[in-house]
């Protein structure tokens, strides 16, 4: 070979070699059946700098054990009732590090009157307070014994970031609120009357999958098995996790968000007047695990509804969003952790101090069936269903 | 006239122009002179024109400029005629399909209409353009080679955005135009139908798409590398083979034991791209309507494996139960943003008694639905849970969701069976 090729195949080499190694260094770890492309791909340097930006707040020292402050020691404590008024405090101490650390106090509570519900940021903490026990308590299937804090999501910003309103470019998320299904694919090889779903339909479940899979920092192949999305037995177990967060997510938006909006002012709402509502990013924001499953709720009792006592339930308002929930007996986890509820007790309807919000919690068992038809409003009834041809 | 030049030779030859080999019917007379460009004789003949348009090339021209400007104009209209934004978002930019629930009536303008009637514009171009070259050919007394290879490509792109639509019953099923929304389509169709990789078709339209490329670069890296030897003049190396063919084909029976002729190669590479068009229309063609999900198809005909488990945990029953879920599409066609309105906030204040509830909240536009029906009287709304949980007229305080861009005709309209299969 002369000279001038070698030296040009030389300097191609090192070129190469060089614009190689400038790039972010992408693993592929291999999961599923050999040839199937079944793999999780993460690069590495990103990874690294994401958890390098990911700061957890230190955990305030606990507090002595002691009987629960019950709504007679504190005026106007309709939630926070089952800790004790030490652990009240601290707990108060975290949110405000958690929430508002540069508004302080003052950001929820009236300081001429701390139990005033003046502000509106206090009603709406309190309904956060109920929103993040019934995260804890009954969605364990998950968030794992992980939990979640104010933190998780708000990460010291009295809005969180990734917060979603509705607009005319965003109507996968809609998923999140209240659209159900996503399957597109066939299970027969004919085409059948079962399925009519079209490519527009296909696009949505497209956008809504892509919607998810930035929310997590994870590729296609974290859940699904590439040749044949729909396949459940090839899918990963994290798809089943992911499912449930789906319906999680909606369950909070109904139940909790959408009915704040009225509460909120007008600073706070959307271009077309709705709350800010939650997706898989609010919490995960681009890690598959929020905050790389640091354990920060554990540390806090107040985020865990204390046994014996029932959230605040306003049933009624939760009706027609029966059919977004899940069986009771799959959405109880089968881990315990400290103030798990008892199963059922979440439904028991009771109301606990002045409910706070407009909104529901969790539905009853009756309508957590799924494909419950249920009218969405005593004042008009839908027409009847005829049966189908 | 010794016009023959070498193909990379730098000397442009400037003389009277070339009008052209006399056709035994003259169709025109030949009178704008032909010119010269330095620039395009850098990489090509120096020559422009004579160039002849007629009638069909005219007309053509007519409703390519009219597809064009329908297409264009609906795009910069999505982003309120602004033209920073315009260029900055064309690539997103789609002028969409009607939704299904029209099928394959004609739907209002803005929800589809501007699409048919640019689609059917760019189509009489596209077949118009074919006449023309059928008719350009024939006057030359060529063989018909070109306007055939043509139709294979006009053959794709009509069962793309009108045939497989019409059997399917929806225009909503064809393609939209726009940069990226084209290619979106082309992700969501093979994500419809169970992975387009399995489709036999699909994978001869892949090799013959693949063989096209390196036939291409076999058959132009070998005349280049003999043009030296005057290899470029095929024609003439034909019927009189020189130093230039011999040595091309002495090349590949040096490197692979066997070779095309001359002509042959030209045949196979004619084959493989008319091919490439052909079998990718009659998959595209089969989806859906003949097989609605390629993977199991390919794991019935062997082609596919079945796989093992490979997940430590299988999913229990009870899991198994949660994860069946529903199709998006149900008949009949229950999506909600194809059949119902915007939906309601259930949570919101309830009217005061006695009160209208659309009068006491303007803002909210959910009227009273009244169960539409299809040509043959079966309903299209009710039925459903995703009907009955946002059919009712609920006023909402704390903002509407918006009016989904795939709402349906109003329920006077006649038969809007979405989706619809012959």
């Amino acid at each position: 070979m002369s000279t001038p090729m070698m030296r040009f195949v030389a300097l191609v080499a090192l070129a190469s070699t060089a614009s190689l190694a400038g790039c972010k260094r992408t693993l592929s770890v291999e999961t599923g059946f050999r040839g199937t492309a079944q793999e999780v791909n993460f690069a590495s340097t990103r990874l690294a700098a994401q958890l390098a930006n990911t700061h957890i707040p230190a955990a305030i020292p606990p507090v002595p054990a002691a009987p629960p402050a019950g709504t007679t020691t504190w005026r106007n404590v309709q939630v926070l009732t089952d800790i004790s008024p030490a652990e009240l405090t601290r707990t108060m101490v975290a949110i405000t590090s958690w929430v508002a650390p540069q508004q302080g106090c003052n950001y929820c509570h009236n300081p001429a009157n701390f139990a005033s519900d003046s502000l509106y940021t206090k009603v709406v903490a309190r309904r956060m307070f109920q929103m993040v026990r019934q995260i804890n308590g009954n969605w364990q299937n998950h968030v794992d014994g992980t939990g979640v804090t104010c933190y998780t999501c708000h990460a010291g910003n009295p809005v969180p970031h990734n917060v979603w309103y509705f607009t005319d470019q965003n109507q996968p998320l809609r998923h999140f609120l209240d659209r159900q299904d996503v399957r597109v694919q066939s299970r027969t090889v004919e085409p059948t009357e079962a399925n009519r779903s079209s490519i527009k339909q296909t696009e949505y479940t497209y956008a809504l999958m892509l919607t998810m899979s930035r929310s997590l920092g994870v590729n296609c192949t974290y859940c699904h098995m590439s040749p044949r999305w729909s396949d459940w037995s090839q899918s990963p177990p994290q798809r089943l996790t992911a499912l449930r967060g789906i319906r999680m997510v909606r369950e909070l938006n109904n139940s909790y968000l959408l009915p704040l909006a009225a509460t909120l002012p007008a600073q706070r709402l959307g271009p077309r007047g709705d709350g800010p509502k939650v997706q898989c990013s609010t919490c995960h924001n681009g890690a598959y695990k929020p905050l790389y499953g640091a354990q920060m709720a554990k540390n806090y009792p107040a985020l865990y509804a204390q046994a014996n006592v029932a959230p605040a339930v306003q049933a009624a308002d939760s009706a027609a969003r029966a059919n977004a929930q899940a069986s009771p007996s799959v959405r109880q986890g089968t881990n315990s952790a400290p103030g798990l509820q008892p199963p059922g007790s979440a439904s028991a309807g009771t109301p606990v101090g002045g409910a706070a919000g407009q909104g529901a919690a969790p539905a009853t068992p009756a309508q957590q069936q799924r494909q419950t038809v249920t009218p969405a409003s005593p004042v008009a009834a839908p027409p009847p269903a005829p049966a189908r041809p | 006239m010794a016009d023959y030049q070498n193909l990379f030779t730098r000397v442009q030859v400037r003389a009277a122009p070339d009008w052209g080999v006399p056709i035994p019917q003259p169709v025109f007379k030949r009178q704008l002179p032909p010119r010269f460009s330095h620039w395009l004789g850098k990489i090509g003949d120096a020559q422009i024109g004579p160039l002849y348009l007629g009638t069909t090339g005219v007309m053509s021209l007519i409703f390519g400029f009219a597809a064009f400007e329908i297409i264009g104009l609906n795009l910069w209209s999505q982003v309120h005629w602004n033209p920073v934004q315009f260029i900055r978002q064309l690539p997103w930019l789609s002028l969409d399909p009607p939704p299904p629930a029209y099928g394959l009536h004609f739907p209002p303008m803005d929800k589809g209409g501007w699409w048919l009637l640019a689609g059917f514009f760019l189509t009489v171009s596209v077949i118009l353009w074919w006449v023309r070259l059928y008719q350009r050919a024939k006057a030359l007394r060529m063989g018909t080679h070109l306007p055939w290879a043509f139709a294979s490509a006009i053959w794709l792109f009509l069962v793309l955005g009108f045939i497989r639509p019409v059997l399917m019953g929806s225009f909503g099923e064809a393609v939209p135009f726009g940069i990226f929304p084209h290619l979106d389509w082309t992700a969501a169709f093979s994500i419809r139908y169970g992975n387009l990789f399995y489709n036999p078709f699909h994978m001869l339209s892949i090799a013959f798409l693949y063989g096209s490329t390196l036939l291409f670069a076999m058959h132009a890296g070998t005349i280049l590398a003999c043009s030296r030897l005057g290899a470029e003049r095929e024609i003439e190396q034909i019927t009189d083979r020189g130093t230039g063919a011999e040595r091309a084909m002495l090349f590949w029976r040096w490197t692979m034991g066997w070779n095309a002729t001359m002509e042959s190669i030209h045949r196979w590479c004619w084959w493989f791209a008319v091919l490439t068009t052909l079998t990718g229309g009659i998959g595209i063609l089969l989806t859906g309507t003949v097989v609605d999900n390629w993977f199991l198809w390919g794991q019935r005909h062997g082609i596919v494996p079945h796989y093992p488990r490979v997940y430590e945990q299988p999913l229990v029953p009870e899991q198994a139960g949660e994860t069946r879920g529903d199709y998006q599409g149900v008949p009949p066609d229950t999506f909600p943003g194809l059949t119902n309105g915007p939906r309601a906030n259930p949570y919101a204040q309830p009217a005061a008694a006695g009160t209208p509830a659309a009068a006491q909240n303007p803002a909210s536009p959910t009227p009273v639905r009244q169960p539409q029906t299809n040509a043959i009287g079966q309903p299209t709304n009710a039925g459903s849970p995703a009907a009955a949980d946002s059919g009712a007229p609920v006023p909402t305080t704390a903002g509407a969701p918006p009016p989904s861009p795939e709402t349906t005709p109003p329920a006077s309209q006649p038969s809007p069976s979405a989706g619809g299969r012959p």
